[in-house]
């Protein structure tokens, strides 16, 4: 039995060997697909989890003000009155602001902090501003301006004036995912920068002591104040979960259009056989081959491509995603911004989600190449070569 | 299997009809009824489309009859699912096509391998036996060279040596002296005289008188508009 | 001896999932090593700065923090300005936000 396998097995690679120069374009093309679409499945896994981790230290709530149904500075009185609510421990109005870097045609997240801030953090070289006109700039920022530590970085302020800060810290390309862009100034220096009005911040961070009560103190607070607008770090890890699910996103973006190409390429092999493969199938089934010969060799001969091309393709994609961090995604991605961070993912595979993605592009192919077939297979020789 | 055994091929009323209830329905066999022994060599002879090749694909169990019995070596093949048809196809029968039916992409010995892909067999054991049927026919030499390279004569016995390579009871052959000069159709008839001699059963289609005439043949049986006119000994 | 092609097909097939499971195991040890080491670090630049987004598209405010985005963010930007491609097209506005404008009185 295993025998007579390998034997129509034999065949059918040499069936495809004949016409090698169609079955190899067809198997580039497929395992093409499979590298791109494997690569979004990786990256996109990646991405998540390490969005997910990273982001569990996010504040328990931030409050955000809207006016007239937009975003508004919030009055720093609301800290006040947000600290007396039972359960909520530390209250941080939040000074962050965007700028437009004219020289990169960047933009940068500038970020205000406590001056007496003085963390251990290791994935900063040097640290963090403490002093007057002093800045740490994440890696993005630094090769958009050419600057390093000890540099000068000079930014345009409200008043149109040109302010100097010196880089002190300079945050390290592994953190560039969260840090690319950002340049992180004291309080006092982000406000005098902003021209903020006195009294007010961008937005509150507050911590919960139990966590289970967050959604309840962000309930509350909304009740409180309706002019504000709570978001939980639970909604916060959500939207990152749902940017990177393979079922919306990114990936299903891809994954649509590789799907209706899958279709097109499906519905032209289904739609019949070629005259030649009649007639071979006709005289196969003359020289005594069964039916389940036939379709058994239909089987081998989309399994051959359909399988080779999948394992290519996904070696492909861990070596483009884990080795080469993406970079051929990553000027698709990135769209129009001009500062976007090098890949350094952690690896992170879902055995499923990949052979899921086996399963739909591996069957759909043999299907396509033993349906077709079916009907040769299963008519009397004589009438097949007649035809 | 012994090519020597009484291989007998029996119908009773066979008929087949192509596109039945169609405006382009034919009758190509009507109510056949005919016997041939084992190690017999008869010939089918009548005019184009008098129906003696499709009689010979209901005989050698490649399309099955529209009514009747077709009975090789005592079953009954209507009756047959399509696996068991094929066995039996495959046991019985080397067919040999008017137009060869090879693979013109393929070499030579790989279309001569192809009836031997399902048996199981080794691979070796499958060289062996194509090598030998090729060597027969004297075609030893271009074992490993494309069909489309061959010539007319060459491609007529690699198409031999296919129908030959399991070593079947009976050979049925459509027509073989149709693209053949008279030196290879003679060469060819000689060939089939020797499996005649060897016990097998021939059986052929044929509107040649050089086949029909020729000392292989035991019996003609003359087949006009799908029937049988008159059979008698050669 | 000529080898049959089912056999070299076999062979590159068993040398192809080797090379697969061989990068799959690699990554996922790479990744463990990573993880203990990287997460910790990242998730101290979060709590120290008190971060809420990943610093990928930077074209918008409402790609660059998502998470803080409400419906009326690209319009904010300007009415009729173009969606920003890709990053406006897989960065959906938060399912959650509807579900809170829902329950909300």
């Amino acid at each position: 039995m295993m025998r007579r396998r390998l034997k129509i097995l034999e065949y059918a690679i040499s069936s495809l060997w004949r016409r090698r120069y169609k079955n190899l374009a067809i198997i580039v093309v497929f395992a093409l697909t499979i590298s791109i679409l494997g690569s979004i499945l990786l990256l996109t896994q990646s991405l998540r989890f390490e969005a997910t981790e990273i982001l569990k230290d996010a504040p328990d709530v931030v409050v955000q003000r809207l006016t007239a149904g937009r975003q508004d500075l919030v009055p720093i009185e609301l800290a006040e009155s947000i600290a007396e609510i039972p359960g909520v421990g530390k209250v941080t109005p939040r000074i962050w602001g965007y700028y437009f870097d004219v020289i990169s045609g960047a933009n940068y997240t500038l970020m205000g902090i406590d001056e007496s801030t003085r963390p251990d953090m290791e994935l900063l070289e040097g640290t963090l501003p403490t002093a007057a006109a002093t800045c740490a700039i994440g890696a993005g920022v630094g090769r958009s301006r050419g600057v390093g530590l000890g540099d000068e970085l000079i930014l345009v302020d409200s008043r149109n004036v040109g302010v100097a800060f010196e880089v002190v810290g300079l945050f390290r390309s592994e953190s560039e995912i969260l840090t690319n862009d950002l340049v992180v100034f004291r309080d006092r220096d982000l406000i005098q920068f902003f021209n903020f009005p006195p009294g007010f911040a961008t937005d509150i961070s507050v911590q919960v002591y139990n966590k289970n009560e967050v959604e309840t103190v962000a309930s509350k607070i909304k009740r409180d104040h309706p002019e504000t607008r709570p978001i939980t770090r639970s909604e916060i890890l959500r939207t990152y979960a749902a940017v990177f699910n393979w079922r919306s996103g990114m990936s299903l973006i891809v994954f649509f259009a590789a799907l209706i190409a899958f279709c097109i390429l499906a519905w032209d092999k289904a739609t019949g056989i070629s005259a030649e493969e009649k007639r071979e199938i006709g005289i196969l089934k003359a020289v005594g081959w069964e039916t389940s010969d036939v379709l058994e060799l239909k089987f081998w001969e989309g399994l051959v491509i359909s399988i080779t091309s999948f394992l290519i393709g996904l070696i492909v994609a861990f070596v483009h995603v884990f080795f080469f961090g993406a970079s051929f995604l990553a000027p698709i991605l990135r769209g129009w911004s001009v500062l976007f961070p090098h890949f350094r993912l952690l690896p992170h595979i879902d055995l499923y989600q990949l052979f899921v993605m086996g399963f739909l592009t591996v069957v759909p192919y043999i299907a396509s190449t033993v349906i077709p077939s079916w009907k040769a297979a299963i008519t009397d020789p004589e009438e097949v070569i007649r035809s | 299997m012994n090519g020597g055994s009484s291989a007998m091929i029996l119908t009773e009323g066979v008929t087949k009809v192509y596109n039945p209830r169609r405006p382009d329905e034919v009758v190509a066999v009507a109510g056949v009824s005919l016997h041939i022994g084992g190690g017999e060599a008869v010939a089918l002879v009548g005019p184009s489309g008098s129906g003696k090749t499709s009689l010979l694909s209901l005989i050698g169990c490649m399309s099955r009859p529209t009514s009747g019995r077709v009975v090789v070596d005592g079953r009954d093949v209507a009756k047959l699912s399509e696996g068991v048809l094929t066995g039996v196809r495959r046991r019985y029968f080397g067919f040999i096509f008017q137009q060869y039916y090879l693979i013109p992409d393929l070499s030579a010995v790989e279309n001569v391998l192809l009836p031997l892909y399902p048996t199981g067999m080794r691979f070796s054991e499958m060289d062996g036996r194509a090598g030998e049927a090729l060597a027969r026919l004297g075609m030893a030499h271009a074992r490993h060279r494309k069909v489309r390279q061959l010539s007319g004569g060459e491609q007529q016995r690699v198409a031999v040596a296919r129908a030959l390579v399991n070593d079947p009871p009976i050979v049925v052959a459509d027509e073989p002296t149709a693209h053949l000069d008279r030196k290879r159709s003679e060469e060819l008839l000689d060939q089939l005289q020797e499996l005649g001699r060897s016990g097998k059963t021939v059986i052929i289609a044929t509107h040649d008188p050089l086949v029909y005439e020729h000392r292989l043949i035991d019996r003609v049986v003359s087949i006009r508009d799908g029937r049988v006119e008159n059979g008698h000994a050669s | 001896m000529i080898v049959k092609k089912h056999v070299l097909f076999l062979i590159l097939t068993t040398i192809e999932i080797t090379v697969l499971l061989g990068l799959v195991v690699q990554f996922k040890s790479e990744s463990r090593r990573k993880t203990t080491a990287l997460i910790p670090q990242e998730r101290a630049i979060v709590r120290t700065l008190e971060l809420t987004d990943l610093a990928l598209w930077t074209e918008a405010r409402y790609t660059r923090h998502p998470s803080q985005a409400d419906f009326f963010a690209p319009f904010q930007d300007g009415p009729s300005s173009f969606d920003l491609f890709p990053a406006g097209s897989v960065v959906p506005a938060p399912r959650w936000l509807a579900a809170r404008e829902a329950s909300d009185p």
